[in-house]
């Protein structure tokens, strides 16, 4: 005879749970109340409204910001969505040795971003590996500003998160590549379908799903950017801090005994308001396409 | 569906009533305390990135104080250089500031807005007499009566010329630049001469340097900043002119460049700024180099670096942590403190102790001599209002009118309106 508890259910879940309260659910509430207050690290605040929110609105630095993870978001979707299903395919065969290629894709993985982009950082400075040997070489006679330009910083920082993300969606891929019926490859070669065709006839939509779930991994990821910009621009945020991301930007508010608790807040909605955006968009579209 | 919304109603409130808002978040008077009664009772002191190095130093000072009074018991903490501010922060949201707290000026300004660190000046009147001026005017706030902190060391900069570097371009190191104009000339200079390999400037202009040109940059209220002047404009009219020509390296920019003192201990730039104890570290980084270093007096005002002891305004044991930071600041264990490393004492008994106003005839010391004079005229150049945020928005600002993306005037326009919202904010 089994003896039921009602409550033993329950005393399962409650560490995770609890957990879930005071980790996710407590901070999220607290954001929110925050952002429309004006409070300080020490010495709480006041209710102020949308106060923060019609700063936002007026902030120069956010809109550079939003411009950038836009751009970051709109760039790295399409080559993380495609290059590693397409890396995938390559090494997805099984050949002599192709572990090791499997291996050294995803080693830029397993690497922390923070010394990733150090490291790239030394190699696109003025007098860094890229800028001397294209000087050898008499491509350019004056250094090119990877890092002192805008744009070339935003772009240099997007390469170093593609090149960064290729064995994570990579493997991702190859587990869906798994799930693709042999057969259908088969049967569509004998009707005369050749790498390209069956590429899109066939891989496409045998992996569509897990293509939407890395569409939105990145869609996240990008617009959440840090690290790399942070590393590559050293914390000054690019040349006038115009390549700061959002989360850059909150990074700012938030930090020292004077840190703008309840502005940071405001700016993290406005991030959780754009990035809940393009998932909703991503899913709606496949729910159509379907 | 109801039960739903009001549950998340009911999480709301209870979210808003419990998120530390309940303070007023008004500047707390300053609490009154007396160092009056008897030193005893068990007292923390906290010190910033003291252990390994100099555990045998505050061990023996703590040792000579239990010693001194039987009754009390000292616990030190020693945090990390990494991440202290957020330890403060965290100690003093959490009422767990220890009984005394080493604390730059502008870590103890929150605090004693708050009302969480002691006058010192009120407490122990005689602190007046016995520590200098630039010390003690260092832990006094704009609109906030009293000293809220023992001065514990100072630190100034002097300039470091490469002899060498200088030679082989036409220029002496002898007859160092005097002005920013002579600067920029001599920058020129080497820079045509070199080629355009080795520069003498390699910084970007501070609010320090705004200082200098005689730019004030906050009002005597310290609610606004006042930095938006035309002579500041002018000021970096001339830098943006000087990186136009290349005479500063691209990257300053950004601060992604090695950095002034590291392109110097490379032997890529000819000037850079250090403490009185710059010739002695470099002597282990490039010995070659350091030889060829000739030191000269900072331009103008020369920077002021304080370091501190505050007292918490909850000690239990006040008149023991008053005690035991006048103690260590005392001109005795801040002389044997200075022998071991490359700071000066901040007491008035200190000022003609030989070890520091006597060269022994090399540059290393000439320029300790040199930084241990300069003190009397140094002076904290940036406000400390000035936040980590505000800094960065000075900098990128800067940046965009050194790179000629906006005028120099409404970069600062920018940066003082910036600055200001962060302040009154």
């Amino acid at each position: 005879m089994t003896h039921r508890r009602w409550f033993t259910p329950w005393l399962l879940v409650a560490p995770a749970v609890g957990w879930l309260l005071v980790f996710n659910l407590w901070p999220s509430l607290n954001t929110v109340v925050l952002a429309f207050t004006n409070a300080k690290p020490l010495g709480g605040g006041h209710f102020t409204g949308l106060a923060n929110f019609a700063r936002a609105l007026d902030d120069s630095q956010l809109t550079d910001a939003l411009v950038n993870s836009v751009v970051y978001m709109l760039v790295c979707l399409p080559l993380l969505t495609m290059l590693p299903l397409l890396l995938a395919i390559l090494v997805e065969k099984r050949l002599p040795g192709i572990t090791f290629f499997r291996t050294a894709f995803y080693t830029p993985v397993v690497a922390s971003a923070v010394v990733v982009a150090l490291i790239w950082g030394w190699v696109l400075d003025d007098r860094g590996l890229v800028n001397g040997f294209a000087q050898w070489l008499g491509v350019v006679a004056e250094p090119v500003p990877f890092l002192t330009d805008r744009w070339l910083l935003l772009f240099s920082a997007i390469s170093l998160t593609v090149w960064k993300g290729l064995g994570y969606y990579m493997i991702i891929y190859l587990s869906a590549l798994g799930n693709v019926r042999r057969e259908l490859h088969e049967a569509a070669a004998v009707d005369g379908a050749g790498a390209v065709r069956r590429f899109w006839s066939v891989t496409v939509p045998g992996v569509r799903n897990t293509m939407l779930l890395v569409s939105v991994l990145v869609s996240v990821s990008a617009l959440r950017v840090f690290s790399e910009l942070y590393v590559l621009s050293n914390g000054t945020g690019g040349p006038g801090g115009r390549d700061m991301s959002v989360v850059m930007l909150i990074q700012l508010y938030t930090r020292g005994f004077s840190g703008h608790l309840g502005y940071a807040s405001a700016l993290s909605i406005v991030l959780f308001v754009i990035t809940v955006g393009p998932m909703l968009l991503l899913l709606r579209l496949d729910r159509k396409a379907a | 569906m109801r039960r739903y919304w009001s549950g998340l109603g009911l999480a709301a409130v209870l979210a808003a009533a419990g998120c530390g808002l309940g303070d007023t978040g008004q500047p707390a008077a300053a609490p009154g305390a007396t160092a009056t009664g008897e030193v005893k009772g068990k007292v923390s002191l906290q010190t910033w990135a003291l252990k390994p190095k100099f555990t045998d130093y505050m061990q023996k000072v703590i040792d000579s104080f239990e010693k001194k009074y039987p009754g009390v018991e000292v616990e030190w903490l020693d945090q990390p250089g990494d991440g202290y501010s957020d330890k403060v922060l965290s100690q003093a949201a959490g009422n767990s500031l220890p009984d005394v707290t080493n604390l730059p000026p502008e870590y103890a300004l929150p605090l004693v807005k708050q009302g969480l660190l002691l006058d010192v000046a009120q407490a122990d009147p005689a602190v007046k007499d016995e520590y200098v001026p630039g010390g003690l005017s260092a832990y006094t706030y704009p609109g906030v009566q009293g000293v809220y902190g023992y001065p514990w060391y100072l630190n100034t900069d002097v300039n470091y010329w490469n002899s060498e570097l200088m030679a082989e371009n036409g220029l002496d190191a002898k007859k160092p630049p005097a002005s920013f104009d002579e600067l920029v000339a001599q920058a020129r200079t080497l820079k045509d001469k070199s080629g355009g390999k080795v520069y003498l400037m390699s910084r970007k202009p501070e609010l320090g340097d705004f200082v200098q040109a005689g730019v004030k940059l906050v009002s005597d209220d310290g609610k606004h900043f006042t930095f938006n002047t035309p002579e500041a404009a002018a000021l970096l009219d001339k830098y943006r002119d000087a990186f136009k020509q290349g005479l500063l390296p691209r990257d300053v920019l950004t601060d992604t460049y090695a950095g002034n003192a590291k392109l110097f201990n490379e032997g890529t730039v000819a000037w850079t700024t250090g403490g009185g104890n710059y010739i002695t570290s470099l002597a282990v980084d490039n010995p070659s180099l350091a030889p060829k270093v000739v030191p000269s007096p900072a331009f103008g005002t020369p920077p002021l670096y304080v370091q501190g002891l505050s007292v918490s305004a909850k000690s239990k044991n006040a008149p023991a942590a008053l005690a035991l930071a006048r103690w260590v600041t005392s001109a005795e264990n801040q002389a044997a403190f200075a022998h071991l490393v490359a700071i000066f004492p901040s007491t008035k008994a200190s000022a003609n102790d030989p070890f520091f106003s006597k060269s022994d005839g090399t540059n290393a010391g000439d320029a300790k001599v040199m930084a241990f004079a300069s003190l009397a005229k140094a002076k904290m150049l940036e406000p400390v209002v000035l936040t980590e945020a505000m800094k960065k928005i000075v900098k990128q600002q800067f940046a965009l009118a050194i790179s000629g993306e906006v005028s120099s005037k409404e970069a600062l326009d920018t940066a003082v309106a910036k600055c200001d919202e962060l302040l009154q904010g």
